[in-house]
């Protein structure tokens, strides 16, 4: 009967605050979501195996998963605080009314288990039906190649599954002590009294002063990564979080203070409520926006680096071979596809196979001379450009065996030599022609040269992973070793980006409750509706603002990192792309967060 | 005397269309005149909040009309009700009702500052009022860092500074002790008669009532006593307040 009646009162808890819960619900089905999909890349070394070619490649992915962890504990407990807020009032009440402690305990244990277990289950469904759209977008859009990759992976689904159940167990237990040791009279006023903080003047410069020398030295390791190797990323790490803290401990608090006690700004409209707000925020949210601002960093770098790699498949891919595509002895069927691209130059070779040897028609090369690179894994191969039949006769072995490797499957045959136009006439042996071309466009038109690539790679038994002499080729290759590479960049960003804005929004919004007095004040001195509502999207806004900004230097100066690395060709190219489409997301974000607050501290 | 506030045939009624109607106020009738000092007395229940409720705006009767100077607040809506809210009346409440989060100068400026007032003139009216109420010197304190007292003359000072056409209590010594609930009472007494202030005070307290010039008494809805101080001392006027109430609720 008690069981019953305990039940019931965790199940009506629910149904109360149905708004609020359903925010708060959302937001804990999309970390699951996020997390599932995540899993579904991570465990599945298969996956990871046959899409790059970084042996670490799986050691990265725990790596990946251990941050996605602590993000997605840290977001847990914003949201479960929220939970904890809608509560806490009403549990007193339970408790002034002559309720167990013991039994209240339950209450909120089974609360949080119940909402927890729900949002695990529709945010692992979430997670297979998210992961089948993304990944079949993101194939599309970007031409990944994705091996072994299925939205259903039981392994997943069973990590996902452990880490969230543990996590909220021990979220709900934490909930049944903090309730139960907590006074009472706390819980029912749990309304922050803002005290005023004194901070030494002293003290305080030489904060500023830290965070900023901190920060620095951080950028500085960063820059040196090719001579500080791990050690430049430990203490990248420690200065910057640090550095970070103490910018918003102390100089983004001198700022508002410093607004504050400028009367022409402070005393106009509501600006000495918004600064008092902020000043009162910041110094409770130092921790959080700081933490943020090194997310948000994160998660924009990934995004960045992702979009990177995409254009180094295209930079890789232009300055590896010179030749967009080979045919070798095309039909007339094969001839007119080919009439139809738009092109920019053809070279036409003449070759003979005579007694398993291959014999140049060297006139061919004094008409149209050959360019050539030999890739040598940077981004300045040695390259040959129009040689000519001449040139190529003064360094015969060298070119006889580059012109080989044009021929696919040379297994069976052996360089034999330059031949003059007459002597090719009166060599006895099969014909065959090479035709190499250059597209105007190729990235517009490599879907179109696809079949006929397949198909002379057929011809010739070309093994097409170890081809270089064509660009198609050598996209297939590289967009393979690079596409999981980016999709694990575009997707730990994405979704590191949708939980550190979430843990800002579920912040904002525990404190609403408390906030709906001020505006009620606010309104009974007279204050317009239209004034309180700019009020709160300036506030909520600088809030939002400040860790992004701070997230952009952190990107700024961290690419620096793979600029000396050399892991990224010009990381800083088109960089407005990924800081664009990350800013919309993220002001999204806000906005969604903006609108919520208002509707609950405005309300009517 | 022209009247400041005039209550006309207001009538207040809760619940839906199809729900169980509860009449707070049925018919209520009173006028305040210029400069007055006018308590409304009624045990809990007897419609007094709704009817403060109605008279600061943050409700609105069923029918019947209040005009405060002039404006019929039942037909303002928006930016007209903010603006009247801030121009017109002053509230101070139990509760204080102060910005924790803004030092008290700030808490005092902030209704100046809505008005897009210079900040020079708006820093002359601040110590103004402040001298006048005596809290000078805990401008720079956070409500979290005075007293009770101090509080609710901050309150004051706020509501008094736009010069409202007329000043809301509504049972401003609620939360202070004695001394400091005297020494508020006589501050507005002072405002009164030294600044022709027209104060209205809600409050079952009689010796709140007993700096009054005039009581209203409110039960089940309807105003149906009144009392006048004359040329009463205050204390002769408390006694027959206490006198009235026995008689009125019983």
């Amino acid at each position: 009967m008690v069981k019953k009646m305990t039940l019931k009162l965790a199940l009506s808890g629910l149904k109360n605050h149905l708004k609020d819960y359903f925010i708060l619900f959302s937001g804990l089905t999309i970390s699951a979501a996020i997390f599932y999909m995540f899993q579904t890349l991570a465990a599945n070394p298969l996956f990871l195996k046959s899409n790059t070619y970084l042996s670490s490649i799986v050691v990265i992915f725990n790596l990946g998963t251990f941050l996605l962890a602590i993000i997605t504990f840290a977001y847990l407990n914003y949201a479960n605080n929220f939970l904890i807020s809608l509560r806490s009032r009403i549990y007193a009440m339970y408790l002034m009314l002559g309720a167990k402690s013991r039994k209240i305990a339950q209450l909120i244990f089974l609360e949080t288990i119940v909402i927890g277990f729900l949002a695990i289950l529709t945010g692992i469904v979430c997670g297979i039906i998210l992961t089948q759209l993304i990944s079949r977008l993101l194939i599309k859009q970007l031409d990944l190649s994705l091996i072994h990759y299925s939205p259903w992976n039981n392994q997943a689904i069973l990590v996902t599954l452990i880490f969230f159940l543990f996590i909220f167990v021990f979220f709900a237990l934490k909930n049944a002590r903090k309730l139960v040791y907590t006074p009472i009279l706390k819980l029912l006023n749990q309304e922050k009294t803002p005290v005023r903080a004194h901070k030494n003047p002293l003290l305080w410069g030489g904060e500023i002063i830290a965070g900023i020398v901190l920060l620095a030295i951080g950028y500085w390791a960063l820059a040196h990564l090719d001579k500080l190797n791990v050690n430049g990323i430990f203490m990248a790490i420690i200065t910057i979080v640090s550095g970070s803290y103490f910018v918003f401990d102390s100089l983004f608090l001198a700022i508002i203070q410093s607004l504050q006690h400028r009367p022409n700004f402070a005393l106009k409209r509501l600006h000495s409520f918004t600064l008092g707000q902020l000043n009162f925020r910041l110094r409770d949210l130092t921790k959080l926006l700081a933490m943020i601002s090194i997310m948000f960093a994160l998660a924009l770098g990934a995004i960045t680096v992702g979009i990177g790699f995409h254009r180094d498949i295209a930079t890789i891919t232009n300055v590896c071979s010179d030749y967009d595509f080979i045919l070798h002895d095309p039909s007339t069927r094969e001839l007119d596809q080919v009439n139809n691209l738009k092109l920019t130059d053809t070279s036409v070779y003449h070759y003979k196979i005579a007694s398993n040897k291959v014999y140049w028609l060297v006139d061919d090369f004094n008409l149209k001379p050959f360019n050539h690179v030999i890739p040598n894994g940077s981004f300045n191969p040695i390259k040959y450009s129009h040689v000519t039949g001449k040139q190529m006769l003064k360094d015969k072995n060298q070119w006889l065996s580059i012109l080989q490797s044009y021929l696919g499957d040379t297994s069976t045959i052996l360089p034999g030599g330059f031949l003059s136009k007459k002597e090719f006439e009166t060599k006895t042996g099969k014909e065959h022609i090479i035709n190499l071309y250059v597209l105007k466009n190729f990235m517009a038109e490599k879907n179109q040269i696809k079949p006929l690539v397949l198909a002379d790679n057929k011809k010739i038994k070309l093994d097409v992973n170890r081809d270089s002499t064509q660009k198609y080729n050598m996209f297939f290759v590289i967009n393979g070793m690079l596409s999981g590479f980016e999709f694990m960049g575009l997707f730990l960003g994405i979704a590191f980006l949708a939980m550190l804005a979430s843990c800002l929004m579920f912040k904002i919004l525990s404190g609403a409750n408390n906030d709906m007095h001020r505006y009620q004040i606010l309104k009974q001195i007279g204050a317009r509706h239209q004034l309180l509502e700019y009020s709160i999207a300036q506030e909520i806004g600088t809030i939002f603002l400040l860790p992004a900004l701070l997230g952009v230097v952190h990107v700024l100066f961290g690419l620096q990192m793979f600029k000396v690395t050399n892991l990224i060709y010009e990381p800083y190219k088109n960089l407005i792309i990924p800081i664009g489409i990350f800013l919309v997301l993220y002001a999204f974000y806000y906005l969604v967060t903006d609108f919520i607050y208002q509707k609950k501290v405005l309300r009517k | 005397m022209t009247s400041i506030v005039a209550v006309q045939q207001v009538k207040k009624v809760y619940g839906k269309v199809h729900e169980e109607k509860t009449v707070a106020l049925k018919n209520v009738n009173f006028q305040v005149e210029t400069g007055e000092f006018i308590g409304i007395m009624g045990a809990s229940g007897s419609g007094k909040s709704t009817l403060l409720n109605i008279l600061s705006t943050i409700d609105r009767p069923t029918s019947g009309q209040v005009l405060i100077n002039g404006y019929d607040i039942t037909k303002l809506r928006g930016n007209k009700l903010s603006d009247f809210r801030a121009h017109q009346i002053g509230f101070i409440f139990q509760d204080f009702n102060l910005l924790e989060d803004l030092t008290v100068e700030e808490n005092i400026a902030l209704p100046l500052s809505l008005e897009e007032m210079s900040p020079k003139r708006i820093k002359a009216l601040v110590t103004l009022i402040s001298k006048k109420l005596s809290i000078s010197s805990i401008l720079k304190k956070y409500p979290a860092e005075i007293s009770g007292g101090q509080k609710q003359r901050a309150a004051a000072a706020r509501a008094l500074i736009t010069k409202p056409a007329i000043l809301l209590g509504d049972e401003p010594t609620g939360s202070l002790d004695s001394s400091s609930a005297r020494e508020l009472l006589n501050t507005m007494t002072n405002l009164n008669q030294k600044d022709k202030i027209s104060i209205l005070l809600v409050t079952h307290d009689p010796v709140s009532a007993s700096f009054c010039q005039r009581i209203l008494f409110i039960k089940d809805g309807v105003i149906g006593k009144e009392l006048r101080r004359n040329n009463l001392d205050r204390i002769s006027f408390y006694h027959q307040i206490l006198n009235e109430v026995e008689s009125f609720e019983s």
